[in-house]
C-alpha cells in the first residue's frame, strides 16, 4: 500500500514537471478555472460562509483558538520534515523544539507556548520543498472545494496531507476523529473571513486579483520572504503585465541543478559541525 | 556703471549658488519618504475612528501625494495600453487612481489598535531605485512585511511599488488593469474604479 503511495506521488511529481514544461502560458486552463472559481464561491456562499460564521457564533473564542492552535501544532510535523527535505537545519531545529514544546507544555498543542517564548512559525510545506529542489510550478490550476493551486500544487499537497499527523487523528475512534477534522475546516474558513472580505473590496476582477495574488505568495514562500531582483522588471512598462508570463524552464532546471549542489553543500557544512561538536565532546570527557 | 552690473552679476551668482546648496540640503531620502509617510499613516489610524472616512482622506491625500509618484503609478497599471489611450483618458485615468489610491488608505488605516511601523533596512536596486524593507507589527497577530520601492523624482523619491507579504500591489494591479481594459474597454474600467471608490467611502 505504501509503496503504491509512494509510486503514485512520484509519477504525480514527474506528470507535474512534464506537463509544467510543455505548458506554453501560466494559465490554459482560464476558462475552466474561472468556471471553478464561480463554483467555489458559490459553494462559500451559500455552504462554508454560513457554517463558518455559525461556528464563530456558536463557539467561544477560547474554542476557536484551542482548536486553531491543536492543528496548528500538528502541521509543525509536516513543517520539520518540509525544513529537512530542504536542507534547512537549523531551522528544522526550532520548529521540532516548537512542535515539542506546544505538544507537552502546551497542553497537546492546544495553547501556543513557543510564540511566547520567541519560536515563531516558519511556513515550509512540499510544494515549497519542490520548488527548492527545481520542479517547476507549471499551470494554475482552481480545483473544486479546493481553490488556487498549480500543477506542482497537488502533488504537493497529497503528500502533505499523507505525511500530517492530523490526517491519522483518532483512526481507531473515527467517530470522535470526523467532528474535529470537520471543526478544523470550519475553523479555517472562520479565519479565512478577513482576507476574503479584502478581496471582495479590492479586486475589480476577482479571479485574476486570487490568482496573482496567490502565485506572488507561494513565489515569496519559495523565497523565504525575500523580494526577487527581477521586481525591477515589474517597472518597465513594456515587459508583459506583471510576472505573470512564460517561464524560461531551462533556466529552471538549470537552478534545479544549482539547488541540489546547495543542498550537497549544506548537508557537508552540517557533517562537519556533527564532527567539530563530536571533537568538543571527547575534549570535555578526557578533563 | 560697470561696477555695479559687476556687484548685480556676483550677488546673482551667489544667490543661483546659495539655492542650489539650499536644494540640496532639502532634498529628502528615500528613507525619510517612508519614515513620514507612517508617521502620518499612524497619526490618522489614532485619529481614524474621530476623523471618518472624509476626515482621513483630507487628511491622507496630501500625504500620499508627496510620497507616491501616482501619475507613474497609473501609467504603469495599465502597461502597454497606456499608448493606446487618449491624452484626455490618461489625464481622467491618473485622476480617478489617484483617488482610489487615498480611498484605499483611507479605508485600510481607519482605526488603531497599537500598531506600529519600523524600518528595517534599505538597499539599492540595480535600475537606481531604493527598497526600503518595513514591518507593521499588530499586537496578537502576526506583523506584516512592508516593502517600498522608490524611485528618484527631482530633489526627492516617490513610492513606485508597494509589496506586501511578498504580493506586488503594482503587479496585481497591472495584471488586473490590463485584463479589465482588453476585455472590457476604458469606460468600463474607469466605471470600476469609481465603483471600488464609492465602497471604500460607504464603508
Amino acid at each position: 500500500m505504501k509503496n503504491k503511495t509512494v509510486t503514485t506521488l512520484l509519477c504525480s511529481v514527474i506528470f507535474a514537471s512534464n506537463v509544467a514544461a510543455q505548458a506554453k502560458q501560466d494559465d490554459p486552463y482560464e476558462n475552466f478555472n474561472r468556471a471553478m472559481f464561480d463554483f467555489n464561491g458559490g459553494i462559500d456562499g451559500y455552504v462554508a460562509s454560513p457554517l463558518a460564521n455559525g461556528y464563530k457564533f456558536i463557539a467561544p473564542q477560547f474554542l476557536q483558538t484551542g482548536v486553531f492552535n491543536f492543528f496548528n501544532n500538528l502541521k509543525n510535523f509536516n513543517i520539520v520534515l518540509n525544513d529537512l527535505l530542504q536542507a534547512k537545519f537549523t531551522q528544522s531545529a526550532s520548529d521540532l523544539g516548537r512542535l515539542t514544546l506546544n505538544s507537552t507544555a502546551g497542553l497537546g498543542g492546544l495553547v501556543d507556548v513557543a510564540k511566547h517564548v520567541g519560536l515563531e512559525q516558519n511556513d515550509e510545506d512540499f510544494d515549497q520543498t519542490l520548488a527548492v529542489w527545481g520542479v517547476p510550478e507549471g499551470s494554475y490550476l482552481v480545483l473544486p472545494f479546493v481553490g488556487p493551486t498549480t500543477v506542482r500544487g497537488v502533488p504537493a499537497s497529497a503528500f502533505d496531507t499523507a505525511a500530517n499527523p492530523a490526517t491519522y487523528a483518532g483512526i481507531p475512534a473515527r467517530y470522535i476523529s470526523a467532528p474535529v477534522q470537520f471543526m478544523s475546516v470550519l475553523n479555517m474558513r472562520a479565519n479565512a473571513e478577513g482576507g476574503l472580505k479584502f478581496i471582495n473590496e479590492a479586486a475589480m476582477d476577482k479571479y485574476v486579483f486570487t490568482r496573482e495574488s496567490f502565485l506572488q505568495w507561494r513565489k515569496s514562500l519559495e523565497n523565504d520572504g525575500a523580494i526577487s531582483s527581477s521586481i525591477e522588471d515589474d517597472l518597465l512598462e513594456d515587459s508583459p503585465a506583471s510576472n505573470f508570463k512564460s517561464r524560461d524552464y531551462s533556466k529552471q532546471f538549470e537552478l534545479a541543478s544549482q539547488s541540489f549542489s546547495t543542498v550537497a553543500r549544506r548537508f557537508d557544512e552540517t557533517t562537519q559541525k556533527f564532527e567539530q561538536a563530536n571533537q568538543k565532546i571527547k575534549q570535555l570527557t578526557n578533563r | 556703471m560697470m561696477f555695479k552690473k559687476l556687484v548685480i552679476l556676483v550677488f546673482s551668482l551667489s544667490s543661483l549658488f546659495a539655492t542650489s546648496v539650499f536644494a540640496q540640503e532639502e532634498s529628502t531620502s528615500a528613507r525619510q519618504i517612508i519614515d513620514k509617510f507612517q508617521t502620518e499613516l499612524i497619526k490618522v489610524m489614532k485619529d481614524g475612528k474621530k476623523l471618518g472616512f472624509a476626515g482621513r482622506y483630507e487628511k491622507l491625500e496630501p500625504a500620499v501625494f508627496n510620497s507616491h509618484d501616482l501619475p507613474k503609478i497609473a501609467r504603469i497599471v495599465v502597461g502597454k495600453e497606456w499608448e493606446k489611450l487618449t491624452e484626455e483618458q490618461q489625464k481622467k485615468l491618473t485622476d480617478v487612481f489617484s483617488k482610489l489610491s487615498v480611498a484605499s488608505y483611507a479605508h485600510n488605516f481607519k482605526e488603531f489598535d497599537g500598531e506600529a511601523f519600523a524600518i528595517d533596512s534599505e538597499e539599492e536596486t540595480k535600475m537606481g531605485g531604493v527598497v526600503i524593507h518595513s514591518h507593521l507589527t499588530i499586537p496578537d497577530d502576526k506583523p506584516v512585511k512592508f516593502d517600498y520601492m522608490l524611485k528618484e523624482k527631482g530633489a526627492s523619491w516617490r513610492i513606485i511599488n508597494i509589496i506586501a507579504n511578498g504580493v506586488s500591489d503594482l503587479a496585481l494591479k497591472r495584471s488586473e488593469y490590463t485584463a479589465i481594459l482588453q476585455r472590457e474597454g476604458f469606460d468600463a474600467l474607469i466605471a470600476k474604479i469609481n465603483e471600488k471608490i464609492d465602497g471604500y467611502a460607504k464603508q
